[in-house]
């Protein structure tokens, strides 16, 4: 009986002792979530990637009321151009034509002077469009998540909009993707100077204009200079638009990014063949 | 029986409804808005919540609250894992240890309390992760989403008072 005394007493003793240090207990819970989220699969990063579908879900409903709201306005504002749209799109059918006969007969030369080379080809790549469902620009982070359904997206599959490198997928759960952009602080990206093919690093810093960088002291480098991926690591492929130094100065060269983060409706990510950055399956098998 | 039911539905959706309205306006903030004005930076929706509910329904609002709150921010935020539970939870604190200097006082001067409690709570997360990053994080970033909370505080605190008056009743809670 004493013992039982004891034993509830204790019990009453620890409650009151974890009431009074819930507090210290959990910014000590959030500090070590920190620590662990630095090994990318822990269980804290799968725990959270899990619930990610379900969080977007509800967003996506959010978002629903603006979205008609838009395709009303839209409707409308299509109607009182679609005539001029119509001229503006002929004309451009027209330069596409010839553009696309041009492009067949390049290829066609570009296959035969590759097998007189003996060229080894690159893999091909394959395009699956997504919709953003949710979007991230903040001192802390800059992403998007998207709605991709394909689950044969891949963690470090690159993400491009219509104007160039948006970024690479970080993370896809149950049909939605993390894609972390090229501005945020996790993002680094192998690039070269298309004029004269310097190579570098475009390291996002968390503010619109990441940073060229790993770029060799004597190296040529002018506000206006077209950056593009290297495809060194052979993640990216070579030749994608990224942007345009925007300024150089001694200690950094800030860059201006093609696609437009802050207005993304719709992503490109590309499939190139080789698998994500990180093979998930094979890192398990190896060990 | 169902009466009693339909009382017991109504109280425990009453007592969610600072919760409830809490991750409404945090998901608010991941919106996609599709125009270009300050760079697309959110305000820190949940901040604003916090402090509204700590001070006028702290009944309702416990750790177990804010520790949901940190794990849906954590789910679709791509910045570090618990990077958000710290902040909300040095909001938590900053509240709970104040509150009784903005009991009865006006909302100018409850705003004034919020530009410091929210201030201090997004220095200590830039200031851990900056850590963390071993890099300085943009402060320029941290100050625009600051601001653009701190002017939308009386939007957001009127909406969640009409939530308070309109549909959270003391009697039964």
């Amino acid at each position: 009986m004493k013992r039982r005394r004891s034993l509830f007493l204790h019990l009453d003793q620890l409650r009151i002792l974890a009431k009074k240090f819930a507090l210290v207990i959990l910014f000590l819970a959030a500090l070590l979530l920190m620590l662990l989220s630095k090994n990318q699969e822990t269980t804290v990063t799968n725990m959270t990637n899990g619930t990610t579908g379900a969080v977007i879900m509800v967003v996506d409903v959010l978002v629903a009321p603006a979205k008609i709201v838009s395709w009303i306005y839209d409707f409308f504002y299509e109607i009182g151009t679609v005539k001029k749209r119509n001229v503006e799109l002929s004309e451009e059918n027209k330069k596409l034509r010839l553009l696309k006969d041009k492009y067949e007969a390049l290829e066609i030369e570009n296959k035969l002077l590759a097998e007189l080379l003996n060229f080894a080809v690159m893999p091909d790549v394959k395009y699956i469009s997504a919709k953003v469902v949710a979007e991230e620009n903040d001192a802390f982070a800059h992403s998007i998540v998207a709605y991709v359904g394909d689950k044969s997206i891949k963690k470090g599959d690159v993400v491009l909009s219509d104007k160039g490198v948006v970024g690479r997928i970080d993370a896809v759960k149950s049909s939605y993707a993390k894609i972390i952009t090229l501005a945020d602080i996790n993002s680094k990206i192998p690039v070269m100077i298309e004029k004269n093919r310097v190579r570098g690093i475009l390291s996002g810093n968390n503010t619109i204009f990441p940073r060229l960088t790993f770029i060799p002291l004597d190296a040529e480098v002018s506000v206006g200079d077209k950056i593009v991926t290297s495809g060194v690591s052979g993640v990216f492929p070579a030749g994608l638009p990224v942007g345009q130094v925007m300024s150089v100065s001694k200690n950094e060269i800030k860059v201006k990014l093609f696609a437009i983060l802050e207005k993304l409706e719709y992503v490109r990510i590309v499939k190139y063949g080789i698998d994500g950055l990180i093979n998930v399956d094979d890192e398990a098998g190896n060990e | 029986m169902s009466d009693e039911f339909d009382e017991k539905v109504t109280t425990y959706f009453q007592k969610s409804l600072p919760l409830l309205s809490s991750i409404f306006f945090m998901l608010l903030a991941f919106i996609p808005l599709n125009f270009n004005l300050f760079y697309n930076v959110r305000p820190d929706f949940g901040l604003m919540c916090i402090y509204f509910w700590m001070l006028h329904r702290p009944d309702l609002f416990g750790l177990g609250t804010i520790i949901l709150m940190g794990f849906i921010s954590m789910a679709i935020s791509s910045a570090v894992a618990g990077s958000s539970l710290l902040c909300y939870l040095c909001m938590y604190v900053l509240v709970y240890n104040t509150q009784k200097l903005f009991n009865a006082k006006s909302f100018v001067v409850i705003w004034y309390g919020f530009m410091a409690l929210s201030l201090l709570s997004m220095l200590i997360k830039w200031l851990i992760v900056s850590i963390y990053y071993n890099q300085f994080l943009p402060l320029s970033m941290l100050m625009l989403s600051y601001l653009i909370g701190v002017v939308l505080y009386p939007l957001i605190s009127t909406v969640l008072a009409f939530i308070q008056n309109r549909f959270i009743q003391d009697d039964g809670l």
